[in-house]
C-alpha cells in the first residue's frame, strides 16, 4: 500500500516535472547555442513567454481547412504527452512502467508524427505538403533504426520496456559494450531527426523551402499552435529522458525508496544539462544537410543498429 | 463431400462473415456470381476432405474471375493464369503424402492466390477491377481463405513432417511482400490499387508470423511459436475488418466523384464527413497506429521477430535483425501511405469539380462500413480478450504451448490519452482566448486562381504523385525495377511472357509448314526412331 502510494507520488512528480521543465530545457539549449555563437540569445524563460503569448492570441482557421483542423494538434500533443509519461525521468519503477514498452513508444511517436503530417496537408497549400512528404521520407529510416536498436537492448536486458532496460543496465554488470556504443550513435541520429535539430532540420530556420517540422505548422495559430509548440518541447524532453535513462541509468532513484529521490533528481537535472550542452555544441559544429542526404545519414544509423545486434551475436558465439 | 468444423475454420468463418454482410449491404443484392463467390469461400472453409476443399477453392477462383472480368477485362487474363497455376500446384499437393515437396506445392499454390511475393504482382491489378463490394471481399476474404489452406496444410495436415526451413522460406517470401507492398502502397496514385498493395503488405506480415511459428514449432520452441501465431492470426482478424472497410469507402468515393485517382480528389471530408470518419478508423488500422485495430498484431509480430533474433544460429539471428529493420521501414511507409490517402484525398482543397461536389455515400455503404468499424473496437481496445478467443486455434496449431498474455494494454493507454486530452481541452478553455476566426489561407505566393476554379488552382496544391516523390527518389529506385515497375513483374512475368511468345511463334511456324516440310518431319522422325531402336537393340 505504502509502496503503491510512493509510486503514485513519484509518477505524479515525474509528470509534473517533465511538463513544467520542457520549455526550460528548450530555452537552455537555445541560450547555450546563442552563447556559443557569440550572441547573447533570448532569456532562458523565453519559451514560457512564447506559450503565454500564444494563449492570448486569436486562433485563425484557414477557410480551406476541413472540420478536422482542430483535431490534429490535440492528437499530436496527446501522443507526445503520453510518451512523456511513459519514459522514466529521475526514477525507475513508475506506475506507468509496465506500459512503457519500447514498441508502444515507437507507435506513439509515429502517431504524433502522422497527426503533424496531416496538419501540414490540412489546408492544401504547397509548403505543408512538401514538408509532410519529407517527414514521411525521414521517418521511414528513423523508425527502422529505432526498431533495430531494440534487438540489442532486449538481448542484453531481457526486457522490452524502457523501465526494464534501464533497470537491467543500472546494475552495472553489463559494462561498456561495443554494441551499446553503436546503439547510442543510432539513437542519437534518430533523436536529432525526430526533434528537428541540425543537421536534418533547423529549428531557427525561416526559409519555408528548407523547413520540415515548422513548415507543417505554418497554417496554425493561437492555441492550436501552442499545442504543437508545447509538443515539440515535450518531444525534446522525451528524447533526452529516453537516452539518459537507457544509456546512463546509473544512480537513478527508485520510486519505492523516497530517500533516493533527491539524488535521482539532482542526477537527472545534471544529465539534462550535460545533454543540452552536448546538443548545442554539436549544432554549432555542424551544417544543415540537403534533404536527400538525410536518408543516407539515417541509413548509417540503421546499419549501426544492425551492427550492434551482429556484435552481440558474435560475442555470444565466441563466448566473450 | 464431407463438411467439418474445427477451431481454425470457425476463426476464419468469423473473419469472413462480417465482410460478406458488409459487402452485401454495400452492393445491394449483388449479382448471382457474388453469392456463388461468397458461398464457395464458406464451402472451402467448411471442407472436411481434400476434394471438397479443392472444389470450393476452384469455384471461388472461377466466380471471382467472372467478377473481375465484368469489372475490367485487361487483368482478367493474368488473373485466370494465376488461378490455373495455383490449381495446378494445389491439386497434386493435397493428395500427396506429407513431405517437403507437398508443402512447397501448397505454398506455391496458396501463396500465389494470397499474393505472396514473388507471385503478388497480379493482385494490385485484379483486386481493384470489380465493384467495391467484391474488391472488399477479395482483399479481405479470398486472401484469408488462401492463407487458411496454407495454415491447415502447413501446421495440421503436414505438421508431423514439418522442417524448420519451410518456415524460413515463408518468412523470406513474407518479408519481400511486406517491403514491396508497403513501398508500392506509398507510390500508387489510384486509391484502390494502393489499398491492394497494402493488402500485399499485410499478407506478408501474416506470412512472416506464420513462418516464424512454423520454424519455431519445428525447432521445438513452442513459446515463440504461439507468440508468432497470436500475431499472425490477430493480424488476419484486424486486416479482415479494416481493409474491406477501406475498399467499400473507395467504392463510395468512386461513386461520388467518378474517379479513384488521388490526384483528382481532395477535400472530401467536407462533402462526405461520415465516410471520411469511417475511413479514418480504417486508415488508423492500416497504419498500425496505437489505439487503432492494427497496432496489437504489429506489436506481437515485432516482439516475435525480436525473440526469434535471440535464438538459433548466427546467420538466422542476423537475418531476423535485418527483418526487423525491414518491418520498421514498411511500418513507416504504411504510415506515409495512410497520411497520403487521408491528407491528399480527404483533407485540403478539392482538385476537381467532381471532388468539390461529392455527396456522402449511400446508406448501405455507410451501414456496411459502420458494422466493420464497430467490430474494430474490441480488436483495438480489448486485444487481450480477442487473443483469449484465439487460444483454441493456437492449441490446435501448436499443441502444448502456453500463449503468454499480451503486454500491450490499450485500455490503460486509452485512459492516459483521455486524461491528457481532457486536461488540454480544459486548460485551453480556462486560460486561452476562446473562439476562432476564419481567414483566407495563405496561398504560398501563388496568384489568385481564375474564376472557374472556385476552390483554387489544383496545381498549387501538393499532389499524390508529388507527395510520394521523395520516397520514390530515395528508396524506390533501389528496390523496384527501372521506371518503378514491380520487380516481380519485370524479372518474372515479363521474361515468362517473352518465352511464351517465342514458343507460340515456333508452334505457329510448325503449324504453317508446307506439305513437303511436314513429310520431311515425319521422315526425319521415323529415321530417328529407327536409329534409336537399332542402337538400343545393338547395345
Amino acid at each position: 500500500m505504502v509502496l503503491f502510494f510512493l509510486r503514485l507520488v513519484a509518477s505524479l512528480a515525474h509528470i509534473a516535472l517533465v511538463f513544467a521543465l520542457a520549455p526550460l530545457l528548450l530555452g537552455l539549449v537555445t541560450k547555450l547555442r546563442a552563447r556559443l555563437l557569440g550572441r547573447r540569445g533570448p532569456p532562458l524563460l523565453q519559451p514560457y513567454r512564447n506559450l503565454r503569448r500564444l494563449l492570448h492570441k486569436t486562433t485563425l482557421v484557414p477557410d480551406t481547412a476541413t472540420d478536422l483542423y482542430p483535431i490534429w494538434p490535440f492528437v499530436s500533443f496527446t501522443a507526445i504527452a503520453v510518451a512523456a509519461m511513459l519514459v522514466p525521468g529521475f526514477c525507475l519503477g513508475l506506475l506507468t512502467s509496465d506500459l512503457s514498452d519500447f514498441i508502444t513508444l515507437v507507435g506513439l511517436l509515429a502517431l504524433a508524427r502522422g497527426a503533424a503530417m496531416l496538419a501540414g496537408l490540412e489546408s492544401g497549400f504547397g509548403f505543408g505538403g512538401a514538408a509532410a512528404a519529407r517527414e514521411a521520407l525521414f521517418s521511414v529510416f528513423a523508425e527502422a533504426a529505432l526498431l533495430v536498436v531494440l534487438v540489442s537492448f532486449v538481448l542484453i536486458a531481457h526486457s522490452p520496456t524502457v523501465d526494464g532496460i534501464a533497470a537491467a543496465f543500472r546494475t552495472g554488470h553489463i559494462g561498456i559494450s561495443v554494441s551499446l556504443g553503436f546503439a547510442l550513435a543510432a539513437m542519437l541520429a534518430v533523436a536529432l531527426t525526430e526533434t528537428g535539430r541540425i543537421p536534418t532540420d533547423n529549428p531557427s530556420g525561416h526559409l519555408e523551402l528548407a523547413m520540415v517540422h515548422e513548415a507543417m505548422l505554418l497554417e496554425y495559430s493561437g492555441r492550436f499552435l501552442l499545442l504543437f509548440e508545447y509538443a515539440a518541447m515535450l518531444r525534446l524532453m522525451v528524447w533526452m529522458c529516453l537516452i539518459g535513462t537507457v544509456f546512463f541509468p546509473f544512480g537513478m532513484a527508485r520510486a519505492g525508496e523516497i530517500l533516493s529521490w533527491p539524488g535521482g533528481l539532482v542526477l537527472w537535472a545534471g544529465k539534462l544539462g550535460v545533454m543540452a550542452v552536448a546538443l548545442s555544441l554539436f549544432e554549432i559544429g555542424t551544417a544543415k544537410m540537403r534533404v536527400f542526404r538525410v536518408p543516407e545519414f539515417l541509413g548509417v544509423a540503421m546499419l549501426l543498429g544492425v551492427l550492434a545486434g551482429v556484435f552481440l551475436f558474435v560475442a555470444a558465439r565466441i563466448g566473450a | 463431400m464431407h463438411l467439418r468444423l474445427d477451431a481454425l475454420s470457425v476463426l476464419f468463418l468469423c473473419i469472413l462473415l462480417p465482410q460478406i454482410v458488409a459487402s452485401a449491404l454495400a452492393e445491394r443484392r449483388g449479382p448471382v456470381t457474388f453469392w456463388v463467390f461468397a458461398a464457395a469461400m464458406v464451402l472451402t472453409l467448411l471442407a472436411g476432405d481434400a476434394f471438397t476443399l479443392i472444389f470450393g477453392f476452384e469455384l471461388m477462383s472461377a466466380a471471382s474471375w467472372l467478377l473481375v472480368l465484368r469489372g475490367d477485362a485487361r487483368p482478367a487474363t493474368l488473373y485466370a493464369g494465376i488461378a490455373m497455376f495455383s490449381a495446378a500446384c494445389l491439386i497434386p499437393a493435397v493428395f500427396l503424402p506429407a513431405s517437403s515437396l507437398a508443402f512447397m506445392l501448397v505454398l506455391l499454390g496458396a501463396g500465389a492466390k494470397a499474393g505472396l511475393a514473388p507471385l503478388h504482382s497480379w493482385l494490385p491489378r485484379a483486386h481493384p477491377a470489380p465493384p467495391a463490394g467484391v474488391s472488399a471481399l477479395m482483399s479481405g476474404g479470398m486472401v484469408k481463405v488462401s492463407l487458411y489452406i496454407l495454415i491447415r496444410y502447413g501446421f495440421i495436415e503436414f505438421g508431423a513432417a514439418a522442417q524448420p526451413w519451410w518456415g524460413s522460406v515463408l518468412i523470406v517470401a513474407g518479408a519481400a511482400s511486406v517491403l514491396i507492398g508497403a513501398l508500392r502502397a506509398m507510390l500508387e496514385v489510384e486509391l484502390k490499387t494502393m489499398l491492394a498493395c497494402s493488402t500485399v503488405e499485410h499478407v506478408g506480415l501474416i506470412a512472416v508470423g506464420l513462418g516464424i511459428a512454423l520454424r519455431a514449432k519445428a525447432m521445438g520452441n513452442l513459446d515463440l511459436a504461439s507468440l508468432a501465431l497470436q500475431g499472425a492470426l490477430l493480424c488476419a482478424v484486424a486486416h479482415g475488418l479494416f481493409k474491406p472497410m477501406l475498399f467499400l469507402g473507395a467504392g463510395a468515393v468512386k461513386n461520388a466523384t467518378g474517379t479513384t485517382s488521388l490526384d483528382w480528389l481532395g477535400g472530401l471530408m467536407r462533402g462526405m464527413p461520415r465516410l471520411g470518419m469511417l475511413m479514418l478508423v480504417g486508415a488508423a488500422g492500416m497504419a498500425a497506429l496505437p489505439l487503432g485495430p492494427g497496432f496489437a498484431p504489429e506489436f506481437l509480430l515485432l516482439h516475435a521477430v525480436i525473440r526469434a533474433a535471440g535464438t538459433g544460429g548466427i546467420l538466422a539471428r542476423i537475418g531476423f535483425t535485418a527483418l526487423l529493420a525491414g518491418l520498421g521501414l514498411s511500418a513507416a511507409l504504411a504510415l506515409g501511405a495512410v497520411v497520403r490517402l487521408i491528407g491528399i484525398g480527404f483533407l485540403g482543397r478539392p482538385r476537381s469539380l467532381h471532388a468539390a461536389a461529392a455527396e456522402d455515400a449511400k446508406r448501405g455503404t455507410l451501414a456496411g462500413m459502420g458494422l466493420l468499424a464497430v467490430l474494430c473496437v474490441p480488436v483495438a481496445l480489448l486485444p487481450g480478450v480477442v487473443l483469449g478467443m484465439l487460444e483454441p486455434v493456437i492449441a490446435l496449431l501448436a499443441p502444448n504451448s502456453a500463449p503468454a498474455p499480451l503486454s500491450y494494454a490499450p485500455l490503460s493507454l486509452g485512459i492516459l490519452f483521455a486524461l491528457t486530452a481532457g486536461a488540454a481541452v480544459l486548460g485551453l478553455r480556462r486560460f486561452a482566448v476562446r473562439g476562432t476566426r476564419e481567414v483566407a489561407a495563405w496561398t504560398g505566393g501563388f496568384g489568385s486562381p481564375p474564376a472557374w476554379l472556385p476552390f483554387g488552382d489544383p496545381l498549387t496544391q501538393p499532389s499524390a504523385t508529388g507527395f510520394a516523390e521523395p520516397v520514390r527518389r530515395a528508396i524506390a529506385r533501389g528496390l523496384l525495377a527501372p521506371k518503378g515497375v514491380d520487380p516481380a513483374e519485370a524479372y518474372l512475368l515479363l521474361p515468362l511472357s517473352k518465352v511464351s511468345l517465342r514458343l507460340t511463334r515456333v508452334a505457329e511456324h510448325i503449324r504453317r509448314s508446307t506439305m513437303r516440310q511436314r513429310l520431311a518431319f515425319v521422315f526425319g522422325a521415323l529415321v530417328m526412331f529407327l536409329l534409336a531402336l537399332g542402337l538400343g537393340e545393338g547395345g
